[in-house]
């Protein structure tokens, strides 16, 4: 349930309200939007309290019970979107933000190089895996903790942010030393433990669509870290499984307009995993922006062909620096920037 | 196989190439490019030796092409195909995007030719509107049948917009024809082989929609069967597939887009008022659908969509069309297309004269 606040409703009455829903034994979240304050009420049960005893106190313009399972991740608790500060970033405002880099970390050199021509052809955050989940425990698993080093060098020499996916609890801590934003793949969108960790932290958190996961699933994970305390989260698309195989994922672009509605979080696409084929990630690439995406998260590798992984979903910086060239003129016509 | 032409190949040479092809038990088709003429033959190629077309005069090489769709295969005619609407100017599958508009079912004369205006001040080319409609229930409206094409065709005289509107069986081919400027092939009859056949046969462009659960590679091939006919002016139109996801009405698969225009001649439309189900994100859905390159955008507009007889879920006012034809413009600009204001002198009827229209 929220309690929507009358326009400029005094301090005082904002807080007895709070006093109130605490007393009641349920968990308030505040959001101060420019024009009106919203009570959100989170509990197990709050679906049981007595709408009009909030109605007639002081300051109350109206309550409303909040339809979907989802409520710090809602619109209707938060009508703003959400910005996140990444290191002076902000993901989620005007500026569609981008970020590039290889699937995996492969090397100190490599990582620095990729770093330097994402960072010419437009990028502000490098991507890169240091812990990688991979279908067959046989192929390579990622450079981990050396990984994570390279990946703090690359920004000190660029300036770059840098994300990096954290696949287990144990890990959260190392890896929330060295990286600026945890990914959170495909695969955890419902790892609850990891998320619950997660949300005890003070880190952007970018979590993936899983990879037969609905909407609802999507968003009911965000809640799982932000009801956590931690309210910097971001969800992205990046294809689901169908029948269709002429393509490795099929890339819902559906998704965008939908979580743009249902959330204020900022939405992510992905068109490297959406698509799998290169030769396909700049048609979508335009369309996710043209759809209204927040976030660009693109797979770029100095040599695709020697890729140690996702080399066939990889653009190489010449098809990067092209790509971001044709983006602008997009970003433009949807009243954005890049 | 095909056979590659050298440019400026004799009519002669074209000739004799067909010629012995049919000799060789199979079936020749000439396509005729910009650049180049290609024959493509199909069926029963195990009497067929490229060698034989090799030593030919006016023969530049001879290819085999691995997919199964051969006569819409990019390779047969690396040329984008522009599909011409006889009788008007629109050209589908060129540097203009086609936006395709009207309700979902003919209701009544006036609603139609209401809304045939309203798209076309707005900057439609082309109205569509359901006179046969393939319903889930056999107890919903199914249609008004020849009279809703009658209305269709009577909206084109007043708004000279070609029309586009479903066929449902093979016996309505002659007659949907006989009205329609493009057939429409419903998602359910994606691979009704039969009907497809038949409007290969029609001297029509189709539009073919992929079905609810079609393979691309499928969709491919019910336009072989088309073409194979002798009918090669087909768009091909993504319009969303059944996936788990009920969040939506259908999972709108763009990735469609580039992979058909990469591995097909043929334009490329969108519809993302089926691909998305909903009103509210058809849209930002259209936007995408321009940005990742489609040729045309098949769009249901309602004057009232509440109260419209069917999907009016997803069906938008002619308010939001005309304000999403501004939105779509700058896109199309965005990359490198253009989609046309109405700006043709042509006298046609506006508002303040439908209601004389309707006395009358």
């Amino acid at each position: 349930m929220i309690i929507v606040m009358k326009q400029g409703a005094a301090q005082p009455d904002v807080e007895s309200v709070v006093k109130r829903v605490e007393e009641l034994g349920y968990k308030v979240h505040l959001s101060r939007g420019e024009a009106r304050t919203i009570v959100g009420i989170i509990g197990a049960d709050e679906h049981k309290i007595n709408q009009e005893n909030f109605e007639v106190m002081d300051g109350v313009e109206k309550t409303m019970r909040v339809m979907q399972p989802f409520k710090l991740a809602s619109r209707d608790f938060t009508h703003s979107d959400t910005v996140i500060n990444v290191r002076g970033l902000p993901v989620g405002g005007k500026q569609v933000v981008v970020m590039a880099g290889p699937c995996s970390v492969e090397s100190r050199a490599m990582i620095i190089e990729t770093a330097h021509m994402v960072k010419e052809g437009g990028a502000t955050v490098l991507r890169g895996g240091a812990f990688k989940p991979r279908s067959s425990p046989y192929s390579f698993q990622g450079m981990g903790e050396e990984g994570l080093k390279y990946l703090a060098e690359a920004r000190e020499e660029t300036g770059l942010s840098i994300i990096t996916e954290v696949m287990s609890v144990d890990e959260v801590e190392l890896v929330g030393e060295y990286t600026d934003i945890f990914q959170v793949g495909a695969r955890n969108n419902q790892n609850y433990s990891l998320l619950k960790a997660l949300g005890k932290t003070n880190k952007p958190v970018f979590l993936k669509r899983g990879i037969s996961g609905t909407i609802n699933e999507l968003l009911m994970g965000a809640e799982y870290i932000l009801s956590g305390g931690n309210m910097q989260v971001m969800v992205c698309e990046r294809g689901i499984r169908t029948y269709e195989t002429a393509t490795r994922n099929t890339f819902d672009v559906n998704a965008i307009p939908l979580l743009k509605d249902l959330t204020h979080l900022p939405v992510c696409a992905d068109p490297a995993h959406g698509t799998g084929m290169v030769k396909l990630v700049p048609a979508i690439s335009k369309a996710a922006v043209a759809a209204g995406a927040d976030v660009l998260m693109v797979e770029v590798h100095p040599d695709p062909k020697r890729a140690w992984s996702d080399g066939a979903q990889s653009l190489d910086p010449q098809q990067f620096a092209r790509l971001m060239t044709e983006l602008k003129p997009i970003a433009t016509a949807v009243g954005r920037g890049i | 196989m095909i056979v590659v032409m050298q440019p400026g190949a004799s009519g002669a040479e074209i000739e004799a190439v067909i010629r012995r092809a049919e000799q060789m038990g199979c079936k020749p088709h000439p396509i005729y490019g910009e650049s180049r003429t290609v024959i493509a033959l199909v069926g029963d190629l195990t009497r067929v030796s490229r060698e034989v077309f090799d030593e030919m005069h006016g023969v530049a090489n001879t290819m085999r092409i691995q997919e199964q769709h051969k006569l819409t295969n990019r390779t047969t005619r690396p040329d984008n195909t522009v599909v011409k609407i006889a009788g008007s100017a629109v050209r589908i599958g060129g540097d203009e995007v086609i936006v395709m508009a009207g309700p979902c079912s003919v209701e009544g004369r006036s609603q139609l030719i209401e809304t045939a205006i309203a798209v076309k001040e707005a900057g439609a080319k082309v109205l569509r509107g359901g006179a046969f409609k393939p319903r889930t229930s056999p107890y919903d409206f199914q249609g008004m049948g020849e009279e809703g094409l009658q209305y269709l065709a009577e909206a084109r005289e007043i708004t000279g917009l070609p029309v586009i509107t479903e066929v449902m069986t093979v016996e309505q081919v002659p007659m949907v024809a006989e009205y329609a400027d493009i057939l429409q092939i419903g998602a359910r009859n994606m691979q009704n082989y039969g009907l497809l056949n038949a409007v290969g046969k029609v001297n029509r462009p189709v539009l073919l929609k992929r079905g609810m659960s079609g393979l691309l590679k499928e969709l491919l091939l019910c336009a072989e069967y088309i073409a194979s006919n002798g009918n090669y002016n087909i768009i091909l139109c993504e319009r969303g597939i059944r996936t788990y996801e009920t969040a939506t009405r259908n999972t709108f698969d763009l990735n469609a887009v580039p992979v058909l225009k990469q591995s097909s001649h043929l334009p490329v439309a969108a519809d993302p008022s089926h691909g998305t189900g909903y009103r509210e994100y058809v849209p930002a859905m259209c936007k995408a659908s321009v940005a990742a390159g489609a040729d045309a955008l098949l769009l249901e507009v309602h004057p009232d969509p509440d109260k419209a007889v069917s999907d009016g879920r997803q069906t938008i006012s002619v308010e939001t069309f005309a304000k999403l034809m501004k939105d779509l413009r700058r896109i199309a600009e965005a990359v490198d297309r253009y989609i046309d204001e109405d700006d043709d002198d042509e006298a046609f009827l506006d508002l303040s004269e439908l209601a004389e229209l309707e006395v009358a």
